[in-house]
């Protein structure tokens, strides 16, 4: 190789290196990182940990009970085991005591020497001892490290979000949320972008949670069996859960090569079959690896419910009869994009309803055996009481006290059988109420609530407590079924698995693979029974079922409300806002009075005033005009019951109103407004600084959830018609093209009467933006950090030279292009577009 | 994930893998590079000068630029030697890939040892080629120098771009974010590693470690 000096030489200068003479000529001051903050590692990991958002001293709390509890089993059982003289303690063999008859505790108790030497003897003891050891070891390691993570966390807060530890339980998760936002843009936590978006944060946090749902939704995983004497059944417990997620996700040889990408050769469509088989192979060994742990595990399992539950069943007997959301139920409810907190509060909120309509078909044969039974139970107990309060000496007779336990417990289960004498069946409307909260729900409950199947079903979700997950029978059994599920089921499916993986994964800029589901893009993976017809393109195999997209979407586009979407989604969600606006609040249109005829019926003025009674009064005459939102206000006015939300609406919304019934009132255009949604009340709150502080935010993200009950019940109501559209298309068609031409006028209007509504500026806002960056988009671009927040994610990882041309190929989902799109959309949005323009 | 990562990839015939590597990167380092830097008091600082030299290839028709500094020359042609040796003694046919990542350390309290935060990935991965006659050579030495022209331009392009860049440190911290062995040039901390492909299988050490990661990391 020949060297070529150039004329940019090095100087070969003293000290100081610069020009003699020019010293302080250029100088530099650096900026140093002030904030431990910028640039860091694991972006995934770290959000993770701050959406815990428990504080500090809770975490730590609960790390260290949990390492003491499992010390406290397993000294615990091999005490019982080893070190207790079970002939003493049933007074089969007398002690000699020489002060006292007195049988003590510590009498029971083996001495020391015994007792260790019994352990030392025993091959399984010591076997179990090492084994809980090395276990415990590995969890104390994992703890040191949890609370190293902790801290910095709470630092993280303290110093960076400028939130203290003692006000922490007052943020809500969107405040947390908006604070990093903003904190990104001082440090630049990550790299690849100058500013984070509410979706990055998720899809950081959700990765695999993601994953999962759409594997649910897909039905890939093989959760449902049908069996030959119980039907269909859905087993998911914990441990099926953590293996497949072991499988897939982080165990040795999974699919992702970290927590942010999935190994490239997955990505590729070359060597599937190759890839299966790898799969295969490797849920075989992990199926025998459980089969093997399998004695460990069940033991495990077996005392640890014995030593939580035990007590709890003698206390409450009736908590066995208790019922709570299955860990299917979990997965098959949680839209995407939603944190664990967000779910729970969610569910938690239909739980009431949900154990209601399970309680409407108590059967009548059994109730009438259980009162029976409770009777004679009962009868004999209150004899065995009243005796024991006369002399306590009877509890000394043998088996008195284990009787009265008996039959307490026998009473209280037969009690949980006999239903309220005030139950009311009411299944059509409690299923409603129920779906308000929980979002999804199959078709063919639709109009049989009453039937068992459906109950049956539901039941899947929403099961009994000592069925379930959390109590006994499925984890208990879980050890032993879960190899051959793995074995003989998963293995089956290895292929399927594969292209899933491949054909929905998608490479996000700034976030890495994330599932192509999680995008929540109608274009992609919309239904087209599910109000995305027209605007989908996806084929069967990319539809998500149950309308988890279009819920996903809404669901989303409610709880950040600052999100920008994509422009199709934007287009999406404005007419799916504005339809709910106007069929639900008549402030909107023409006049207030609910009898109007043009006027559609008002669901949250009914929400609002009258009493519930009059209002399902209405609409039960004027049902028959548009069955949808007979649907939706009756779901509304059960949720008014229930919701304390809606009672927190009802006061401070409904005040003027009611008094003042004048649309052009400014009061009730506030209070309407603000009742008319979430979103109103939201923006409409940030002027005035009555409104301002902490319980704004949560009481807003009440309303936000209220608005998204309201809209999934539009959305499913629309769904079912559309559904049944499907067969007697003829009769709607009529219908739905006048809609469509009325719905312009109304929009006009809407814009002309009604200039202050919040929701209509951003709206179109968000519509003109979304235009604007979707043409600066076309222009080349696609990695501008601005305007390419939201689609331009979607680019491959950087195309240099000629390489990733097979990755491109294998890709399902390049970016779709801009054009033609705009011809696309149905006239009507078109013409909503302009009008906003136009202002 | 907090890092870009940007892949090249060339087909080379086996005696232009050091040449060609050594051009990829040489022009990487060049524009992370810098003078060194002279702190002076009131927490300012100067920064050197860096001079450039043109290297001519023997097996390719190109010539790339260098920073000249025979310090550095030496490092990345002992990787890049290794790699070489590596990519011929693995016997299979021929796939490779050497990564040149920048990174920066961040001090960690006692337990444990500083981190190491990788915030630009280069991965450039190289397929060896075999010819059968002179001719091909001839028509092969031209277009991988029409090539690695290219990937300069990409390189140079990537590298123009308004992206994230460590803050200037003060002096304090220099060596968090600069390698300060070399004399008289100083990059940003890089570390460059290789891998042959044989398979698609990673080693039993690296599962290993992934495993005891991943169980910390739960």
């Amino acid at each position: 190789m020949a060297h070529f000096d150039t004329e940019y030489q090095r100087l070969e200068a003293s000290y100081s290196d610069s020009p003699p003479g020019e010293e302080n000529l250029l100088v530099h001051v650096p900026e140093g990182s002030k904030s431990p903050w910028h640039h860091i590692e694991n972006l995934d990991l770290f959000f993770q940990r701050i959406s815990f958002k428990n504080g500090f001293t809770c975490m730590l709390l609960g790390e260290i009970f949990e390492l003491v509890q499992l010390v406290f089993v397993v000294a615990f059982t091999v005490f019982l085991a080893n070190c207790v003289d079970y002939d003493i303690l049933f007074a089969n063999k007398f002690v000699n005591h020489t002060d006292s008859s007195k049988v003590t505790l510590p009498d029971a108790f083996l001495p020391v020497d015994v007792c260790s030497a019994r352990i030392r003897d025993s091959v399984l003891v010591i076997f179990i001892l090492i084994i809980s050891g090395v276990f415990w070891l590995h969890r104390l390691v994992k703890f040191i490290y949890n609370i190293c993570c902790y801290w910095e966390i709470r630092s993280f807060y303290i110093n960076a979000l400028k939130m203290s530890m003692t006000d922490l339980p007052y943020f809500t998760w969107q405040e947390v949320q908006g604070r990093i936002i903003e904190i990104q843009k001082e440090h630049q936590i990550c790299i690849h972008k100058k500013e984070l978006t509410e979706l990055d944060i998720y899809h950081r946090i959700l990765r695999f949670k993601n994953y999962m749902v759409a594997m649910v939704n897909k039905s890939l995983l093989p959760v449902r069996f049908r069996l030959p004497l119980l039907g269909d059944t859905v087993f998911y417990t914990r441990g099926l859960k953590y293996n497949f997620e072991l499988i897939f996700f982080w165990g040795p040889g999974s699919l992702f090569e970290n927590e942010w990408s999935l190994k490239p050769e997955y990505k590729r469509g070359g060597n599937r079959l190759e890839l299966a088989d790898r799969l295969s192979s490797r849920i075989l060994w992990i199926g025998i690896a459980n089969l093997l742990l399998c004695p460990v595990i069940l033991i495990w399992q077996i005392l640890y419910a014995f030593f939580s539950y035990t007590e709890v069943i003698k206390r409450e007997p009736g908590s066995l009869g208790a019922r709570c959301w299955s860990l299917y139920g979990r997965f098959y409810l949680r839209h995407f994009n939603e944190l664990d907190h967000e779910l729970m509060s969610r569910l938690s909120k239909g739980y009431k309803a949900s154990s209601k309509y399970m309680n409407c078909f108590m059967s009548p044969l059994l109730t009438v055996v259980a009162k029976n039974v409770a009777f004679f139970a009962g009868s004999i107990l209150a004899v065995l009481i009243a005796l024991t309060i006369y002399d306590e000496d009877v509890l000394a007779v043998e088996h008195v006290l284990s009787s009265i336990t008996l039959l307490g417990i026998c009473v209280t289960v037969c009690r949980s059988f006999i239903p309220d004498k005030h139950m009311v069946f009411c299944p059509e409307q409690l299923l409603k109420v129920i779906l308000a909260h929980i979002h999804y729900m199959p078709d063919h409950w639709q109009g049989n609530a009453h039937r068992y199947e459906t109950r049956d079903e539901f039941a899947q979700l929403f099961q009994y407590k000592a069925v379930s997950n959390v109590f006994i029978l499925e984890e208990l059994l879980s050890p032993v079924i879960t190899p051959f599920i793995l074995i003989f089921c998963l293995r089956r499916k290895s292929l399927e698995i594969i292209d899933f993986f491949r054909n929905f994964t998608v490479d996000v800029v700034g976030v890495g693979d994330t599932c192509s589901f999680a995008q929540m893009d109608v274009r992609q993976h919309g239904h087209p029974a599910w109000m995305s017809a027209g605007k989908t393109e996806a084929s069967i195999y990319q539809q998500a079922e149950d309308g988890k997209t279009e819920l996903s979407l809404m669901h989303f586009a409610i709880t950040n409300p600052h999100w920008q979407p994509p422009r199709e989604s934007t287009h999406f969600i404005s007419l799916l806002k504005e339809k709910v606006h106007r069929e639900a609040n008549p402030a909107f249109t023409s006049t207030h009075s609910l009898q109007s005829d043009s006027e559609p019926h008002s669901l949250i003025a009914n929400l609002l005033m009258g009493p519930p009674s009059l209002a399902s009064l209405h609409l039960g005459r004027e049902g028959s005009i548009n069955p949808v939102s007979i649907g939706v206000s009756e779901g509304a006015s059960a949720l008014r019951a229930l919701s304390p939300v809606s009672t927190s609406l009802h006061l401070r919304g409904s005040y003027p109103s009611a008094r003042l019934p004048r649309p052009d009132h400014p009061a009730v255009v506030a209070g309407r407004a603000m009742a008319g949604s979430g979103t109103d009340a939201r923006t409409i709150s940030s002027g005035s600084s009555a409104w301002e502080g902490q319980l704004t935010s949560m009481v807003l993200s009440e309303y936000a959830s209220t608005e998204m009950s309201i809209h999934a019940l539009y959305m499913h109501e629309m769904h079912k018609q559309q559904s049944r559209g499907e067969v007697s298309r003829h009769a709607w068609h009529g219908q739905e093209s006048d809609e469509s031409s009325e719905s312009v006028n109304e929009d006009m209007e809407a814009a002309r009467t009604f200039p202050r509504s919040s929701t209509f500026p951003t709206t179109s806002h968000q519509a003109g933006a979304a235009q604007q960056s979707g043409s600066q988009r076309r222009y080349g671009g696609t990695s501008d950090p601005v305007s390419g927040s939201f689609r331009a994610q979607r680019t491959p990882r950087m195309p240099m030279g000629g390489w990733s041309e097979e990755n491109q190929m294998s890709r399902h989902h390049d970016p779709v292009p801009e054009e033609g799109s705009e011809d696309e959309l149905p006239p009507h949005i078109h013409k909503f577009c302009k009008v906003f323009h136009c202002e | 994930m907090n890092c870009r990562s940007e892949v090249l990839e060339v087909s080379v015939e086996g005696r232009q893998v050091e040449e060609a590597m050594l051009a990829v990167l040489h022009t990487i380092l060049l524009h992370r590079s810098t003078g060194k830097f002279h702190y002076k008091k009131e927490g300012t600082y100067s920064i050197g000068t860096v001079g450039t030299q043109d290297v001519d290839c023997d097996f390719i028709d190109f010539t790339f630029v260098r920073v000249s500094s025979d310090e550095l020359d030496r490092v990345i042609r002992k990787a890049v030697a290794e790699f070489k040796d590596a990519l011929g003694n693995s016997g299979s046919d021929g796939m490779g890939q050497i990564s040149l990542e920048f990174y920066q350390k961040k001090k960690s309290r006692w337990p444990f040892s500083d981190e190491c935060i990788p915030w630009e990935v280069w991965s450039i991965k190289v397929n060896v080629v075999n010819l059968a006659n002179e001719q091909e050579r001839q028509i092969c030495r031209e277009k991988v120098g029409e090539k690695l022209g290219e990937k300069v331009i990409n390189i140079v392009e990537v590298i123009n771009r308004h992206d994230y860049l460590p803050k200037m440190p003060t002096q304090s911290e220099v060596d968090n974010v600069f390698d300060t062995s070399l004399k008289d040039v100083q990059p940003y901390l890089y570390k460059i590693t290789y891998q042959i492909t044989d398979s698609l299988g990673t080693s039993v050490s690296t599962t290993m470690r992934r495993l005891i990661k991943d169980t910390l990391a739960l």
